[in-house]
């Protein structure tokens, strides 16, 4: 395939993978930020820069690990950074991560319970929780996409379910 | 959280290297303490992806698709799309509420809605919202099989193993442990060769014995019975006679 033909095929993937990606984009920004102002700006950050980076996404891998590593480059060079210069804080997680009440679901732990206690996570094992368990990364995989030691995912998980373990 | 805790975890996540399984699945067969904590790390994880898939349902898509800039047009890939998933998902989890809702009507219409019947609608509410990528990558050994079977069946005074749940043109994902109203709720996950998710729920209500019946709550088929103080139920996206017949099978054996 010629340059030119790959950087077409590149930018049509980028686009056709950018509008089913968009939910599970707006969930990791999300449980990121924990604020759902900031989890649109960075929706439609990522977009943009998707877009205009498309000639560099690789035809045939995963767009949406492509799209998800892009929202997390944002996430942490970006807004995070820009936001602690600013000294600017966020909204409570408990308001944010949860659930819509009718869909509440009879168990002895309820989802919204669940999700409160992961919007309680430190942001490291929130992010690993959302990969692994919310999107389906392996863990080599996780630790590669968050630059870790599989060790270091195995104990973020592990600390997590910990954590929620003591919900009952 | 300890290493050990990081190992139960990667060992239920089916990611725990093959040095390392087989002398933790020896220490968990000696271990009753180790064998609880491994319980309850796999009950603490249970909810997380139907609870993170709630926040799906809640992304403002609308506005999101706004924000893709338009310099042609955005060609969808063929089949079921994300956001489509999403929608059908939530119209699963509305109608199955519905049909939850009407069920429990009929039932108490005709004096038969009994608190220990409600487990099924909860089960059917829960099972709405798996999804063909739910179980699929689990893949445990038969050792594993073993370990979280036996751990099931302890909790509710059941024999169960891989060769007496073992269903025909199903594969065994997982099992794991629910609370219903105070009563232990076990379910043990299968997938069909399509990935369709599959399930045979037992709860240890004290229920009477009844035979085999069914039923069809929106696209799910249920069948269940009581037998031994237990009550039994498959349920699943499968036709309702193959519920049944599923329901027969495991009736013979456990």
């Amino acid at each position: 395939m010629s340059n030119r033909a790959m950087s077409e095929a590149s930018r049509r993937e980028v686009r056709a993978g950018l509008e089913p990606c968009l939910a599970r984009l707006w969930r990791y920004a999300l449980v990121l930020s924990k604020a759902r102002d900031v989890a649109d700006d960075l929706v439609q950050a990522t977009c943009l820069r998707a877009i205009e980076r498309a000639d560099q996404f690789i035809p045939g891998t995963r767009v949406d690990r492509w799209l998800f590593a892009i929202l997390r480059s944002i996430w942490l060079n970006e807004i995070r950074s820009r936001r602690i210069r600013e000294g600017g804080g966020f909204v409570d997680p408990e308001e944010v991560l949860t659930t819509d009440g009718a869909r509440e679901i009879e168990v002895n732990i309820t989802a919204s319970a669940v999700l409160r206690a992961i919007g309680q996570l430190p942001e490291a094992q929130r992010e690993t929780v959302l990969l692994v368990y919310g999107d389906g990364y392996s863990y080599a995989e996780a630790a590669a996409a968050l630059a870790i030691p599989i060790g270091t995912v195995m104990s973020r998980l592990a600390a997590a379910r910990a954590t929620l373990a003591k919900l009952k | 959280m300890t290493d050990e805790d990081a190992e139960l975890v990667a060992l239920i996540d089916n990611e725990l290297d093959e040095g390392s399984r087989g002398p933790l699945l020896a220490r968990l067969a000696a271990d009753e303490r180790l064998r609880q904590r491994y319980d309850e790390l796999r009950a603490a994880g249970a909810p997380i992806a139907a609870s993170l898939a709630e926040l799906l349902g809640q992304a403002p898509l609308e506005r999101l698709r706004a924000a893709i800039p338009v310099d042609g047009p955005i060609r969808q890939p063929p089949g079921r799309s994300a956001s489509n998933g999403l929608r059908q998902l939530a119209a699963g989890v509305a109608i199955g509420l519905l049909a939850a809702g009407a069920t429990a009507w009929v039932a108490a219409s005709f004096g038969l809605l009994k608190e220990r019947e409600d487990w099924r609608s909860a089960v059917a509410n829960y099972t709405n919202m798996y999804s063909n990528d739910t179980f699929t990558p689990l893949r445990p050994d038969a050792q594993l099989q073993t370990v979280e079977l036996s751990a099931l069946g302890a909790k509710l005074g059941a024999n169960l193993t891989p060769e007496n749940v073992a269903l025909p043109d199903l594969r065994f994902t997982t099992a794991f442990m629910l609370v219903y109203e105070g009563s232990p709720l076990g379910v043990i996950a299968y997938v069909d060769p399509s990935g369709a998710p599959v399930a045979l729920c037992i709860i240890a209500n004290h229920a009477p014995d009844a035979p085999i019946r069914s039923e069809r709550r929106d696209d799910l088929s249920l069948a269940w019975w009581s037998n031994s103080g237990r009550s039994h139920l498959v349920i699943g996206r499968i036709p309702v006679e193959r519920a049944v017949a599923l329901a027969q099978t495991v009736e013979k054996r456990i």
